[in-house]
Parts: structure tokens; sequence; C-alpha cells
């Protein structure tokens, strides 16, 4: 292959080098008003008036919005649902007169600067009826605890169970039993751009909206919705790309309708930006604490594995009665077993709302059972790679998920195999014997053993793509899609796949950075590790239907049959003679000339059958859901004397089918220990336990790992399967490579110092305790 | 309220009118257009907003603009352009270095001071001169990278 | 708006006039610097009184000077410089100044100031603690005159000192340094761009006897309201031998004269023992640099 494979730059790269103008940060239009949220002390509270008269007096105030002004059609934020779902709760509104978390707008202004809109919210006057709160997800389900939320009993948004085989036989049958309980905390995804939109009111009830967002569709429908207009009404603007999302933005918020309504208020655009501590509040990786109890024999094969998972959704259900569901999948599909149980409860508190993040239940889960399975290990003497393939899915098998579907890429054993040959696993140390003095070292590991390439097989998840695919006369190609490049490549990765496709060099491709929901066909999210799949397929497809119409013209100038030519690096020429050729750029060119040229020689007439924009257009389902595998290895240094952790070395493992593009493979991956590692060892959202106020809202408090706790070695293996449904063999990626590191960092622990810590993040003061220093 | 004061960036002269508490990042974002600089935290903590004032490295977030005059300011647009990278841009395309991007104008300021006086750098040196500025895509692996190639380069 | 009363940014260029304007403003004037931490006050609205911004960047306050053995450092020297001074970079006596120095990242490196972080006078500040060990004392002028006051009874609690309205500090004066005397710092942190969970600095000098003489033993991070010195931990030590067994009972007597905070970020107990442990390790990081 000749652009697949390839580390070729990113297209974006130039731009963002040279101070990065495409950002939705930096989209302004002429006459914009500048809006603002007023957001309640509050964690639960009645709104029973609100004056704002003082503040539509103040000069340069243009619009004052609260709950009276705005449409009371509850819905779900999440991107990737129908809005007429019944699978997710509706229990969302614009504004309500019921507070529910601490930071709920319960006002906005418009004005002729962000200063003077700030100053206008200290004029409004909300008198609330303070309600009782409660915070913790299983005070919430006691009897007594203020309920949140109407038909939700015992504040339960949702309480899935899934059962296989027969559970209590299993456990009889089992030579051990282990059981754990494993908790994790609420962790921000932390893109940099903060959520910013501009709206605009065009009339007719019709928004124009552009938005730092990751599903250009998903806002327009649930924006229209949630102003109760036709969708085709609202028009979301395709960005170039934003800074970063990892989930984060995987859903409306409060910004676009509110800004959409200011608009159309004021009759101006309006902008609405976060501050730093408005994204803290807004989105966040469900805290779920997850009981395991798992039975198995003295080789180490399970014989009944059961899960009970308690997610603290927050506010409003949103993504977190989605995450409860993911992260079922995420615990049943991970290793092979007759018997199976799980029981999910999604728990409505006055915290705030949840979201989507990177892995989506998933490092919950899998930080519960690869820290069990490790123990489990440890106890019975098991080797841990040998434990890991014995109980594994395996190729050929029945999709665990997806009726109908098998495993037909599975690399697990080598994943496995290679990443324990390079970090020297089989050369560890015994728990707590590597070290001296106040420096204790250790090696572990963790294992994701099942995960998506996209939503296929989910319920009431979208999950198809499209894309245009156009060539030029001077033999570059144009390629437009809906899918939405949020940082980790898209764009190139989508451009290498249509460029293999057509035969064109990297440097012919190009994207379409003009697109918006009238232009370009659906697409579902940039989410699920589903791009590199799901989009490429698209991208692949109309790629190659542009080909085919590209060989058709060729054939005819050539006087060939199309079947007998093919494309490499911009020439089309003849399979055996490639000296009878045109380049691409000469096959467009006859297309779209006129039907007769005037040539040298004078008047010469083409054919009608060569006549047309070269062009090709896609919108389909991918038709399976491949696994990615993701082993981390990593090696830590811990000091036993202040708990601290820290980790020198990592080897990463994936099976993703196809590399696309090296460096952006190894970028991902890296990428995505930084935020394994911030969820491991020190992030955590925490509020004010009395009033509900956030205490981690800006960097000072919400801490991310810098360059200098990152491991200075990272090594990546990729293990190329071949997903023989993929582009070009490929499946994917992105969300594995965060999963991993928080069960292997806790492992390694585990054997560097004997003491085995199941809460996260795992804090020095944590890991002190746990050795009994504290 | 606001007040007319004279700004160099990037070699150009400005006369802009400010209000007193107005921070370099505002001006140079809203009333000069030098989107370069972001605002990622606006408290002193991401490192988005990086440039340099007479050569040094500082959060243009927490800069007050008026204090600035009478200064050399250089912002992500003044160290080169998309036909005259200066090495560092090159380099951060060529090692893979940039993906969101949002980051990538306050790293290249960091790391560009750091180069200005340090020219062979270390690993360690590299990552604690970078190391008041977050990213979340990169892992800081290949901008560590780029840093060493566009060190390697000059 | 964060600074809703705001009137004007001044630039004084001499002392008198950056005098005359802390006079007219009062307790509604607020002092730049480096500017880093009015900033920092700034966005957690709590300068909603604040009328007027007095940079004092024009005073010609920044510089490192000997006097009489000693090094008197101008007020609005930046971190950067004091850590590029050949005298502080060398002398063990000052290695607690460079040791908290490392710790910022470099854009606060470049503009943080010596005066800026004394005056803020908020314990997170790591040169200060380190000052305070070395006995720093302060160069203060203003409408009442120029007067010196030692940097340990500096501070009167948290974000107050002895300053008064319509003064500032000109200068930190550093004493000549007393034979066999090293220093050490060290600093609680969870990433590499942290404000101080626990920080501690000490001066050790051994006399001839081969004894702890005349130690410093300064606490700051979320253990009181602002810098703590252990003196529990300084009588231990001093007329004790050298040694790791006399720096181990110094760190259980440092507890004595702290009062640590339970936070986000860290509970009462772990900062405690955090005390104990870099009580110990800063001991024996500052003898071993008298070799």
């Amino acid at each position: 292959m000749s652009v697949i494979g390839k580390s070729v730059a990113r297209p974006d790269a130039l731009d963002k080098v040279t101070g990065g103008k495409a950002y939705p940060v930096n989209f302004q239009l002429p006459g914009m008003l500048h809006g603002k949220l007023l957001r309640s002390p509050y964690p639960h509270a009645k709104i029973l008036s609100i004056d704002t008269s003082a503040a539509e007096q103040l000069p340069g105030v243009k619009a004052v919005l609260t709950h009276h002004d705005v449409p009371q059609r509850k819905f779900t934020s999440v991107y990737f649902v129908p809005t007429d779902t019944k699978s997710l709760p509706q229990d969302l509104l614009i504004m309500s007169d019921h507070v529910r978390f601490a930071g709920q707008p319960v006002a906005a202004v418009a004005a002729t600067s962000a200063e003077i809109a700030e100053q206008a919210l200290e004029l409004i006057e909300v008198d609330y009826e303070d309600l009782p709160a409660v915070f913790d997800p299983e005070e919430a389900m006691q009897a007594g605890a203020p309920q949140l939320h109407d038909g939700a009993e015992n504040n339960i948004a949702v309480a899935p169970v899934m059962e296989f085989g027969d559970i209590e036989a299993g456990f009889a049958g089992a030579d051990h039993i282990f059981e754990g309980t494993y908790t994790t905390q609420r962790a921000h995804t932390c893109y940099l751009e903060p959520r910013v939109c501009v709206a605009e009111y065009n009339g007719n009830d019709g928004y124009t909206i552009n938005s730092s967002m990751q599903h250009l569709f998903g806002l327009r429908e649930k924006l229209a919705f949630a102003l109760e207009i036709p969708e085709s009404n609202v028009r979301v603007i395709k960005p170039p790309y934003i800074g970063g999302g990892f989930g984060g933005k995987l859903d409306m918020s409060y910004i676009e309708p509110v800004a959409a309504l200011l608009s159309r208020k004021s009759g101006r655009p309006v902008r609405m930006e976060h501050t730093r501590y408005e994204d803290f509040i807004t989105t966040t990786r469900n805290p779920i604490k997850v009981y395991l109890k798992t039975g198995v024999k003295k080789d180490g094969t399970f014989t009944a594995r059961y899960a009970s998972s308690i997610l603290d959704a927050g506010a409003h259900a949103t993504h977190g009665a989605e995450v409860i569901n993911v992260h079922g999948f995420a615990w049943l599909s991970s290793y092979h077993c007759e018997n199976m149980k799980w029981e999910g409860k999604s728990v409505y508190t006055n915290n705030m709302i949840g979201g989507g993040y990177r892995g989506y239940g998933a490092p919950q889960a899998c930080f519960a059972f690869e820290s069990q399975n490790d123990e489990i290990c440890e106890t019975l003497g098991l080797d841990p790679i040998e434990f890991r393939k014995k109980n594994a899915r395996q190729l050929g098998s029945a999709h665990p998920l997806v009726p109908g579907l098998t495993i037909d890429s599975y690399a697990m054993e080598e994943v496995l195999d290679r990443g324990a040959e390079a970090i020297g696993l089989a050369q560890r140390h015994p728990p707590g014997a590597n070290g001296d003095g106040t420096t204790k070292r250790g090696i572990g590991m963790a294992l994701f053993p099942f995960w998506v390439s996209g939503c296929v097989g989910f319920p009431d998840i979208y999950e198809h793509s499209g894309a245009i695919v156009k060539l030029n006369v001077d033999g570059t190609a144009d390629v437009a899609t809906a899918s939405v490049d949020i940082g980790s490549g898209q764009i190139t990765t989508l451009l290498q796949i249509a460029a293999e496709e057509l035969g064109l060099p990297m440097a012919a491709m190009r994207m379409v950075d003009t697109s918006d929901t009238t232009t370009v066909p659906f697409d579902a999210p940039t989410h699920a590790s589903r791009i590199t799949y799901g989009s490429g397929l698209a991208i692949k497809a109309a790629a190659g239907e542009a080909k085919k119409r590209l060989l058709d013209v060729a054939g005819t100038m050539l006087e060939a049959s199309p079947e007998d030519l093919e494309v490499v690096d911009g020439i089309v020429r003849v399979k055996g003679s490639p000296d009878t050729a045109l380049t691409v750029a000469d096959v467009a060119s006859r297309a779209e000339s006129p039907f007769i040229q005037f040539t040298d020689q004078g008047p010469a007439p083409t054919t009608l059958a060569e006549k047309g924009t070269i062009i090709g257009l896609s919108s389909m389902a991918p038709p399976s859901n491949p696994s990615p595998i993701a082993a981390g290895f990593v090696e830590v240094e811990v000091d036993t004397e202040t708990g601290e952790v820290k980790v020198d070395r990592v080897v990463y493992s994936h099976d993703l089918g196809r590399v696309i593009n090296p460096k952006g493979a190894e970028g991902q991956v890296e990428g995505g220990f930084q935020q394994g590692i911030g969820y491991a060892l020190m992030e955590e959202i925490q509020f004010d336990p009395d009033s509900g106020t956030c205490l981690t809202g800006c960097f000072l408090d919400y801490k991310i790992p810098t360059a200098v706790e990152m491991p200075t070695q990272i090594e990546s293996i990729f293990v190329e399967s071949n997903e023989p449904t993929g582009p070009f063999g490929a499946k994917s990626m992105s969300e594995a490579c965060v999963v991993v590191p928080a069960p292997a960092i806790a492992n390694a622990i585990y054997n560097a110092t004997g003491a085995r810590l199941k809460d996260l993040p795992i804090t020095p003061e944590r890991v002190l305790a746990a050795l009994g220093e504290l | 309220m606001k007040k007319l004061i004279e700004l160099t960036v990037n070699g150009e002269h400005h006369e802009v009118a400010v209000t007193p508490e107005a921070s370099l990042l505002n001006v140079l974002r809203g009333d000069l257009g030098l989107v370069g600089p972001k605002k990622g935290c606006d408290a002193g903590s991401c490192g988005c907003c990086s440039v340099h004032v007479d050569g040094k490295v500082v959060y243009s977030c927490m800069t007050y603009a008026v204090g600035a005059q009478g200064k050399e300011i250089t912002t992500v647009e003044g160290i080169g352009h998309a036909d005259d990278l200066h090495p560092l841009q090159q380099a951060f395309i060529d090692a893979g270095a940039v993906q969101c991007g949002y980051c990538t104008s306050g790293i290249l300021m960091a790391a560009k001071q750091l180069l200005d006086t340090t020219p062979k750098p270390d690993e360690e040196t590299i990552r604690h001169a970078i190391a008041g500025n977050l990213c979340r895509c990169t892992g800081y692996a290949k901008i560590v990278d780029a840093i060493k190639l566009a060190a390697d380069r000059l | 708006m964060a600074l809703p009363n705001i009137q004007d940014y001044y630039v004084p260029g001499t002392r008198q006039e950056a005098v005359e304007l802390l006079g007219k403003f009062g307790e509604n004037a607020m002092l730049v610097a480096g500017g880093t931490f009015v900033h920092g006050l700034e966005v957690r609205g709590v300068l909603g009184e604040i009328e007027a911004l007095i940079d004092i960047g024009q005073l010609g306050l920044a510089g490192i000077r000997s006097e009489d053995g000693k090094l008197v450092v101008g007020a609005t020297t930046n971190f950067g410089e004091i850590q590029a001074h050949a005298d502080i970079a060398s002398a063990p006596h000052y290695a607690a100044i460079i040791d908290a120095l490392t710790y910022p990242p470099a854009q606060i490196i470049n503009v943080g100031t010596i005066g800026g972080c004394i005056a803020a006078s908020a314990p997170l500040y790591d040169l200060p603690c380190a000052l305070s060990a070395l006995d720093a004392s302060l160069r203060i002028n203003g409408g009442n005159g120029a007067r010196e006051v030692a940097l340990g009874e500096f501070f009167t609690g948290l974000f107050e000192n002895v300053l008064a309205s319509n003064e500032l500090i000109t200068e930190v004066v550093l004493p000549a340094a007393p034979a066999n005397t090293a220093s050490a710092f060290l600093k609680l942190e969870t990433n590499a761009n942290d404000l101080a969970i626990v920080n501690l600095a000490v001066r050790l000098t051994v006399d001839s006897a081969g004894n702890c003489a005349d130690t410093r033993v300064y606490v700051g991070g979320g253990i009181g309201e602002s810098y703590a010195r252990a003196v529990s931990a300084e009588a231990v030590l001093n007329g004790a031998p050298a040694e790791a067994a006399s720096f181990d009972a110094a760190s259980e007597a440092v507890v004595n004269d702290i009062e640590p905070v339970d936070d986000h970020r860290a509970s009462a107990a772990y900062r405690a023992h955090i005390v104990k442990v870099y009580t110990r390790r800063c001991l024996a990081t500052a003898l071993e640099r008298l070799g």
C-alpha cells in the first residue's frame, strides 16, 4: 500500500503551528453579542421568583432569559441517540424552576460585551427555596431521600440487568471465590478549548449554530427538539477542527439553546464561551462503585462472574443512563465465562451531570476486573499472561455483544506476549522484593480484552456515516464528511483511506472545511472508537465510487476496459502495460471539459459518456463491530515514605487491525496514557460536601500530568490482525489505551509494595494508608 | 474608563484603547486579532496563552496589557508563517507533535525560550521547560521529540 | 467584571510617586509586580473593592547587590534573575533558595518577584519559606519612612502582614552566611505546576564539635495561616550531633509547631506525616551539602 501505514504529516498541522485560526473559539459574526449564564449556588432548590428588571436596564444589555422564556419540553442532551429515544430518560430542560445541582443555569444575559453581561448577572435577584440535597448515590436510593425526578423511584434512573447461564451453579463449582469492591472518581476530559458557540437567529424559526462539539447532526437534532422546531430549521456549521473533546463534547450543553434563544430575543448573533470553571462542572466521567464476585477453578478458569455497579448520574441522567450499560458490556465481554450476571444502577443525585469520556464506562470496569484478576493470579500463583489467555475470547467465536456477528480478527495472544516480553514481565520480582530503603519498584499489567469499533448492534445508537469524494481537474480530490476532527487526526486518517482507495498521493487530498448539516450526509458522532472503522468505510466507499467513474472515463480515453485499468500514485494505467497511461488530472479534465474541445488541431468532440464531475457519494452503516485489544505494562517506583508513585516506563501493546498512520497511532496511545495516569494517580473533581460547590474548578486544583510526571519511555507495539471487514484491515484504538493504565498502575504498585489499592485516584495519601504508614 | 496604550507586537506598533485591568491575552485576541495565543483557563495554569515579553515566555492571561507597554511582545504568529516556518514549527509538524493543537501555540513559545537559551537541551530540561503548559492529547512524547528535532536542526 | 471599581492602572516612575498613590488609594490599591498573585485574586473575584493597580516595575527595584557581606535583593527582582545570580547559585548556605526555584514553570520564573511572593502573605508560596529559614529581612519604605523587619516577623495571618497601606517592600536582605552552613528546601506538589500542599526549608550550621547550631526549620503549605517556625524541632537539633538520629528526633518534634489543615488536596494527618519526612530529608540534604 502506498499511503496506508505511512506517517504522513497532518494536513491541519500547518495551520495549528502558525496560530490555529479555525477553532470555534475564534469564530465571530458582525454585531455579535456575548452571553453569560447565572448559575444556582444551591444544589437543590425551587426558584420562587426571579427579578431581572435591573439587569434589563443596564446599558448594553440586549436580552435576558429565565425559565419563563424557554420551551419546557424535556429532552436528553446525548447526541448519539434519536431525540425520541425510549432508552434514555428525557429529563432535562434548558431552564427550569427546579434546581438540581449547584451551577445549574437559572438565567442568562446577552450584552454588547462579556463584562457587561457579567455585571448584569449580578443585578438579577433570585429567590430560592433551599431543598434538602443528596450527593451519595447509595444514600439517594434509601427511603426518605429527596426525590429528584418524577417517575424515578428511589432516584434510580435506569437499572439494567444482564444474566447468562446459572450464576449460582457457577459459584458452586468454583474452587475459589474472590470478592472485592472498587471505586472510581469523577474525572474531567480537560479538553483545552472551552465549550463555545455562536448562535444566530435567521427568522422563520431558523437558526445557524457554530459550536465546539463532536457531532454536527446531534447538535442539530437536540437543539431543534429542545426548541420545538423542525430539525432542518437548525443549520450547524462544521468546524474544520476543535480543540479537543474526548467525549466531553458529546452532548448539547446549556449554551447552545440559550445562545439561540438570546439571539432570537435580541435579533443579533450571540456568542457564549465557558470559563474553565463552567467546563469543570458541565461534564464528567461518572463515578462508579463496582462490586465483583468471581468464582475460579484451581487452574484459573472462571466458573462464575458476578458484578454489581452503582453509577452516580448526577442531577440528570443524560449519558449516565447509557454509560452504565456500556460499563456492563465492558465487564461482560471482557472474558469468557458460562455463568455471568451483572446488575447496574444509574442513580440521580444533586451532583453535577455526568457525560461522555473516552472509554465510556470501561475504565471503571477494567480497573475493577483487572485489579481482581491480578489478585486472583497472585493468590493462586498463576501466570498473569496464561491466566488471561485461558479465559479470553477466541478468534472466530460469536461476538459477545452483537448477535449474528463473529470475532473476525483477534490477536490477543500476540498482544500479550509481545508486551510481556518487552517489559520483562517474567523477570519481575515478587511483591515488595524489588528495592531497598524507601524506594520500591514494581511491574504491573492489565488487559482490556474486548471493546468496540463503533456502535453497530447497540440499541438506539446511531452508527451510519457518509462522505462525498470529488476529483478536481488538477488531479486532486476534495473529501467532505460530517465527521468532526476532535484532535486525534480524523482528517488525516480519512484522507489516507480515500487516497489509498483512489490511488492518489496524500498531497492530492484535501478535507473540505466548509461543510454543514445542509451539505453533507449524516454521520454518527466522533466517539466510540468509530471514525477509522465506521467513517473510514464510508469514505472508502465514496472514494471507490469516484474511482469507478474515473476508470470509466479513462477507459473511454484509453480505449481500454475499465477492469483492465489501475490507478497508482495519480496515474491511470493499463495493468501490465504501464506506458499506456494518463494522469488522473487528464481524466478529470476530460470529464469536466466542454463537449467539443478546441485543440491545436481544431475542434475535437468528446463523448457524452465522459462528461460530468468525477464524484462519489456514500451513506452507509458498517457491517460489524470488531474489537480492538489493549494491554498495558508499566514499571513504577513507589516512595514508601511519602506514598508518591512515579511511572517510569510503559509498554503499550494493541491489536488495531491495521495501522493507518504510525505516528498518529503512537500519539493517540501516548496521549491516552496521559489521561490514564492522571485518572490513576491524581485527577478528581471534588465538591464541598455541605454546599455542593466545586472545589476543583481550575487547573490549580484539578491536577493533570505535565510533561514532568509523564514517563519518558512509552513504547507502542501495534499488532496488525487485519480485520476483514475494516478499511484496509483497520479497526479502532482511541479508547482502549485510556482504559488500561489505572489497573496496570495499581497492579504495579501491588508488585512494588504488596499493597492493593482499590480506590481511584491512588493518591500518595492512599498509598501510605495502604502501607499502614498513616 | 478605557485608556490608549501603545504595544509592540511581532515588531508592529499598535495603539489600542483598553480597560485598566485588561489582560494582554484579551487585547491580543480581541483587539489585535492575534488569535494564536489561546484562552484555556484564564488563570495562569494551562499555558495556551503563552507569549514572549522581551524574549521571555509569560502567561499573557495574567499579564496586564497596560504594564506591557514599551516591551517587545512576540506571539506564535511572530515566529514564523506558512511559507517561512520557524524550525520549531516545522519540527512540530514533522514529529507528529500536533493533535488538537490548542496547546501548540503556547508550547511553541515555551520551547522557543528554551532553545533561545539552551541550544542542546537534554530530555529532563525539555520536560521542565514545558511544565507550565498542559496538553491533553499527546502525552507530550512527540512534543519532546519535536523540540529535540528542532534543536538538532538549529 | 473582576475589578468593577478599577479607576486606572498606574505605572509610577519613582518610589515617591508610588508611595503617593498608595497614600491616595489606601486599602483600595493593589501593587502589581509580576502580576501572577494579583491575577489569581482577581479571577477569584476577591478584588471587588480595588480602585487602583499600581505597577512597581519601573521603580528600579530589580537587581541584586552585595552590602557588607550581605546580599540585597531588590523587591521586583524576578525568580529567574535570582536563579542566575552566581553567589546564590553556588553557596550551600543559599541552596534552599535555588531548591525553591526549581519548582515553578518558566512562565512564573520569568515574572514572579521576590517581593511579590512575600507580600502575598500566603504560605502556599515556596520562596518565602526558604528565605525565612535564611533569616532574611525586609526593607520597607512608605509614607512613614524606611524600616527593616525580619521576615519571620512579617506575616500576621493569611493574606496579612505588617505593611501599612502606604508602605511597600523595597528590598530583601539576605544576611551573610555563617561558616559551615547549608540549607535545603522541599515541596510536596501533585504536578510540576502546583501550589505547595506542604513546603519546608531548613538551615543547618554544624559547629566545630560536629553539633547542630542555630538551626532553622520553617514549614509552609496547608499547615496554618502563615509559615510556621518549627521551634520544637530547632530545640531538639541545637547542640545535638549533626547526624541521622538527631534528624529523626527533630522530625518527631516538628509536628508540635504546625496546625495542618484537612482539605480537598490532602488530609491534616498526611500533611503532618510529610512534614516529618521532609524535615528529615531536608536536614540530610543540608548536611550532605556541607560535604
